[in-house]
């Protein structure tokens, strides 16, 4: 009995609060995400699947330097020593690759590796063919037409047309090994036992609850081989439930801390990193469909928004109003005409205008939300006070949500599916890392659903002429310029709500050492440290 | 013997609804604890009822900059919500939306339940077997589970909580329904008085209602704190009522992320639910010790 | 005595299947095409057309409801939509994990329950008795994913005594305790209020009656005067404390939400956001069948006990 007594009192009086004593050098990260990300190569939930995922144990042929967080992220050779287009042949890409450089089941990364990769996403024949990392990653690739190897060493891409931007899809294509692949036949099998090159490599996979990685000590980059021993991620969708796990010791880096517990944390000692990013927080709207078809009630919408009352009140400036796609002092802001500033009486008056009246007329709308998700920041909250801000100048928004990575799945089938076909509108968070991403895949007609991801859709002759452009200049300074002019027309014709840019603000635990917030959507595990 | 007996219980038993009823009433005007959970309940259904005229604010209105005041703020009593809205009136107008969630789905369930219950146990035979046999598999799901996954198929929304809360009620009142008719079908002064010649309306008034009413009530009242409970189960998990509308299991899903901040505030709405749940169960259980009901 | 455990056998499987049928037709209740219900967005058309032949989509209702079954019988229970794991793999984890906590706070609210409320019985009507109904009355009127957050906000953030979440993330029994002490204290609150009433109800019954009263007045000892009730209060008892498993195994869903338990509540509420009708299907159809199973036990157990409670 007296046991009994004494066992109990030890569940409840640990010895230690923080909890036992883990292998030294062990980094544990607490997601926004409900489930760990896709590990079977090209990921998926977004640009957190890249982010710890797809960016930590495999990489592209190039990549980002994420060391420095003084400027925006820039590519940099990742598996491929160099690149350049053919001047006889202005549709074909030559890359020379890394030699030297092995998989984490052991066998060689050479141009079969690139090719087999390629063909895993683009080529529905092959055996195999991965359909659910091509439905992830294909949009991104949409270039590219095909690959071939030229020795052991050295492939060539062959694009569509003339295009400026490979070097920002190539950066998105995760190297698998094929030798791992032809093991186990299978990529669900291959997700379970993955095999890329990168920093860190799966030791214990256990699906919707953690996933575990050792450091690779073969890495080739010798610079860049990880300081801690192993990174365990878990998947942790409430911010509560993340800031909880961050205070009791359960974890020592969570994404996206609650931003009324940031006061908090600073003064328990815990440590809270921000910087600007390539991200907008948006409601991107049918175009084809009322009440957003009317271009004064989308103006009207983005004048109703109190964005100042979200960072400031709301988000405790973790956040940045956004009136464009990018922010300003982005080389692509340009001088757009409309300012976005919070106007309710002027947002009543264009709905008037449009002949939408207040409560006799009101304008309605149904957007689907997430909960929660990489770059999709406080969902709930915010969108509840949109909802008001929108109610009260007369636009009646019933918000849906659904768990993020469903959110994705359903935005890339556009709106045309008997399941969308009620919506008016998403609220995905996008980024704007390089002019497709930012631009092409949204506002050329030629990107409409299912070849890219312009859901809206978005048909302007001169946004066209404009990209095509701007994918045909290989210098950057006038590439900066002619999507300036592009910007300033999005932002007038607003086929998005623009609402906040965000702060990624992210909380570590003391212990943890050595880290550099870059200015992009990913960071860079290896130069940490756990004491 | 026995018929003598019955006979000379007979006339005693068709006047006994009246006095019943009013030893019930004054057995509960004795028991203090049900008196005072009567008065709180009363109290809150009060305050729902005038909550239009009560409510120092409108529930949807308010400003994101004076979110999460403190119980006590300058014209806040109760402080402000994570959206900047007043929690003593989203208080108010959630305590509507919460009865009307925990009180429509037991009516509802009280009325059919009964009907069901009581036909199945009187009529017998095939029609009892049939619909109880039909309640068993509704029965097979634990309540907060069928609740969740018929919710999860229809989708969020108020009406569709009340479906689905409803559904999860009806089989355990016609449970209790059915059982305590054949119980008292098989009593003896029932046969007595269909001996005597009372006719099927004036047995089901004056007899079976009387001794069935009661123990049907009693389970239905013990099933309102668990109603209650359920719905804002069901807000709290994103399934029942949507924001913004004010509904205390949805403001405590909400408010949750601010336990950090302010931990009086979020604590509120399950207080509220705490409260009218043991307030319904106090009075149920005086209503059962009045009626002398076991079970 | 047992013809009616016969019956009983016999009569849980038309319930089973009823709620098979009801599990079934979920699919055709949530909106959009039942196939695209089933099957992840990239499927190719090899897959879907595969994937329409074995659920028989093209076939009338009926016939696709016994393939259905007949798939479910083999233990198939499809493939998950979001994780695209064999949806009987991702079950039986969970169910093992809620089944812990079932277990633990059954264990507790049992324990608990039993202890006060025949303390209240024997100390009838003096202080004790007051202060154990009102526990009990304060437990079943909790909200009890409410009580989980204070529980949260106490034990983890302000003393940082306990985990906020989840299963252990490092191994050993300790670690795993820890987890599951939260969780299991907000899930026994409601049991613990019903079984502390049941148990005083029935135990006052007993003690009321009027042989025991003579026995007692004789000088009967206290022990066996206790033995007698707890025997004779065991049926009843029983009976509540497998209604409140079925419950706690059920109902966990508000507390595993709370504390991001990974077990059945859990992955039903995701499965929920991200519209996975196999695994909604797959988890409900499971539960169902063990509350099923369950209800089964529990009435043998109580007729095995005491055979003149012979349920119409």
């Amino acid at each position: 009995m007296r046991r009994l007594v004494i066992l109990l009192l030890a569940l409840v009086f640990p010895l230690s609060p923080i909890g036992p004593a883990h292998a030294q050098g062990t980094l544990r990260i607490g997601m926004t995400a409900s489930d760990i990300p896709y590990t079977g190569g090209q990921t998926d939930n977004g640009f957190e699947g890249f982010r710890f995922i797809g960016y930590q144990i495999y990489e592209p042929l190039i990549a980002w330097d994420l060391t420095r967080g003084d400027r925006l992220a820039q590519l940099v050779p990742g598996l491929a020593e160099s690149w350049e287009v053919r001047k006889d042949a202005p549709t074909r890409w030559v890359f020379k690759l890394r030699k030297g450089v092995t998989f984490h089941d052991g066998s060689p990364f050479n141009a079969d590796a690139v090719v087999f990769t390629f063909e895993s996403i683009k080529k529905k024949d092959a055996p195999h063919f991965d359909p659910y990392g091509s439905g992830q990653v294909g949009f991104r690739l949409a270039s590219l037409v095909g690959v071939s190897k030229v020795d052991d060493y050295t492939v060539e891409f062959e694009t569509n047309k003339p295009t400026s931007f490979v070097p920002y899809q190539i950066c998105y294509m995760l190297i698998v090994s094929p030798t791992q692949w032809q093991k186990v036949k299978d990529w669900r099998k291959f997700a379970e036992q993955p095999s890329g090159t990168g920093p860190f490599r799966v030791t214990k996979f256990v699906p919707r609850e953690r996933l575990e990685l050792d450091a690779n000590k073969t890495y080739w980059d010798a610079k860049r081989r990880p300081k801690i021993d192993k990174l365990v991620l878990l998947p942790m969708p409430e911010p509560t439930t993340r800031l909880a796990a961050l205070r009791s010791g359960q974890v020592d880096w969570i994404e996206v801390p609650p931003p009324d517990s940031i006061p908090q944390l600073k003064g328990s000692g815990f440590t809270i990193t921000m910087n600007s990013y390539p991200h907008n927080w948006t409601h991107t709207l049918r175009l084809d469909k009322e009440p957003w078809s009317n271009k004064l009630v989308r103006k009207a919408a983005n004048y109703a928004i109190d964005r100042v009352g979200i960072c400031k009140n709301l988000l405790h400036d973790t956040c940045i109003p956004a009136t464009g796609v990018v922010y300003k002092g982005h080389p692509w802001f340009g001088k757009p005409k409309e300012t976005y500033d919070y106007n309710p009486a002027k947002a009543k008056e264009l709905l008037r205008q449009a002949g939408f009246d207040g409560s006799k007329h009101p304008a309605k709308a149904v957007h689907l939300i997430s909960t929660s998700g990489s770059g999709q920041m406080l969902p709930l909250a915010m969108n509840e006070l949109i909802q008001k801000n929108l109610k009260d100048v007369g636009i009646d928004v019933d918000l849906q949500p659904v768990e993020w990575n469903t959110l994705l799945t359903r935005w890339r089938a556009g709106f045309k599916t008997p399941e969308n076909e009620s919506l008016n509108a998403w609220n995905i968070s996008w980024n704007f890392l390089e002019p497709w991403s930012g631009f092409g895949r949204f506002f050329h007609s030629k990107a409409v659903v299912p070849v890219a991801v312009n859901t809206m859709p978005y048909i302007n002759p001169e946004a066209d002429k404009l990209i095509d452009e701007a994918e045909r200049t290989f210098d950057v300074a006038k590439q900066d310029q002619i999507l300036a002019r592009l910007h300033e027309i999005v932002v007038d014709d607003a086929p998005w709500i623009f609402v906040v840019h965000d702060q990624n603000p992210r909380a570590l635990s003391p212990k943890v050492k050595g880290f550099v917030q870059p200015q992009s959507w990913f960071v860079d595990l290896t130069a940490v440290s756990v004491r | 013997m026995a018929v003598s007996v019955a006979l000379v219980e007979a006339p005693a038993v068709a006047a006994a609804p009246m006095s019943y009823w009013r030893t019930v009433a004054w057995r509960l005007s004795r028991d203090r604890a049900t008196l005072v959970a009567g008065g709180v309940l009363v109290l809150i259904a009060l305050s729902a009822v005038l909550a239009p005229w009560l409510a120092p604010y409108d529930p949807s209105a308010g400003s994101i900059r004076l979110r999460l005041a403190e119980v006590g703020a300058p014209g806040h009593v109760l402080g402000t919500d994570e959206q900047g809205r007043d929690m003593l009136s989203r208080l108010l107008w959630g305590g509507r939306m919460t009865l009307v969630a925990g009180l429509t789905p037991v009516l509802v369930a009280l009325v059919l339940g009964a009907g069901l219950g009581v036909a199945a146990g009187y009529v017998g035979g095939i029609t009892n077997t049939l619909i109880m046999r039909t309640m068993d598999i509704f029965y097979a799901f634990p309540a907060v589970l069928l609740a969740i996954a018929i919710s999860g198929a229809l989708g969020p929304g108020l009406a569709n909580t009340l479906i689905s809360l409803s559904i999860v009620f009806v089989p355990r009142v016609v449970r209790v329904a059915e059982s305590a008719t054949v119980q008292v079908k098989g009593l003896e002064y029932i046969a007595a008085a269909r001996a005597s010649g009372a006719g099927v309306r004036a047995i089901v008034r004056h007899h079976l209602l009387a001794n069935v009413l009661g123990p049907i009530l009693v389970f239905a009242s013990t099933q309102v704190s668990l109603s209650i409970i359920l719905a804002a189960g069901l807000s709290f998990l994103g399934l029942g009522v949507t924001p913004p509308a004010a509904e205390w299991g949805l403001m405590l899903n909400t408010l949750r992320q601010s336990i950090y901040v302010n931990a009086i505030v979020p604590a509120l709405p399950g207080l509220a639910i705490f409260i009218t749940s043991m307030a319904f169960n106090l009075l149920s259980d005086g209503l059962r010790d009045a009626m002398e009901i076991r079970g | 005595m047992w013809v009616y455990v016969g019956r009983r056998l016999l009569l849980a499987i038309p319930t089973l299947l009823g709620a098979s049928i009801i599990v079934f037709a979920m699919v055709h209740l949530a909106p959009g095409d039942p196939i695209s219900a089933v099957m992840p967005a990239e499927s190719s058309q090899a897959e879907i057309e595969a994937t329409k032949r074995a659920y028989g989509f093209d076939r009338p209702l009926p016939v696709q409801y016994l393939v259905w079954l007949g798939r479910v019988a083999q233990g198939d229970l499809g493939k998950s939509v979001a994780t695209r794991r064999a949806v009987i793999l991702d079950v039986r984890d969970a169910l093992a994990n809620s089944l812990v906590l079932a277990l633990s706070s059954s264990l507790l609210a049992f324990v608990l329950g039993m202890a006060m409320g025949l303390l209240a019985a024997f100390r009838q009507g003096r202080a004790l008795d007051k202060l154990a109904s009102a526990v009990a009355v304060v437990g079943v009127s909790v909200p009890h994913y409410w009580a989980g957050i204070i529980l949260i906000i106490v034990f983890s953030v302000q003393l940082n005594w306990l985990p906020a979440m989840g299963a252990a993330n490092d191994p050993g029994v300790v670690e795993y305790l820890r987890h599951i002490v939260l969780p299991t204290v907000a899930l026994a609150l409601i049991p613990l209020g019903v079984i502390t009433r049941v148990v005083r109800s029935a135990a006052l019954d007993i003690l009321n009656q009027e042989f025991v009263l003579a026995l007692r007045a004789k000088g009967l000892g206290a022990r066996r005067v206790f033995s007698h009730v707890v025997k004779n209060s065991a049926p009843q008892i029983l009976t509540v404390l497998g209604l409140q498993f079925g419950f706690q195994l059920g109902g966990s869903v508000l507390v595993e939400a709370v504390f991001s338990w990974p077990g059945t509540g859990y992955l039903l509420n995701l499965a929920i956001f991200q519209r996975d009708i196999p695994v909604l299907q797959g988890v409900i159809l499971v539960l169902a069948t063990f509350f099923v199973l369950l209800n089964l036990a529990v009435d043998l157990l109580q007729t095995l006990i005491d055979p003149r409670i012979a349920r119409h």
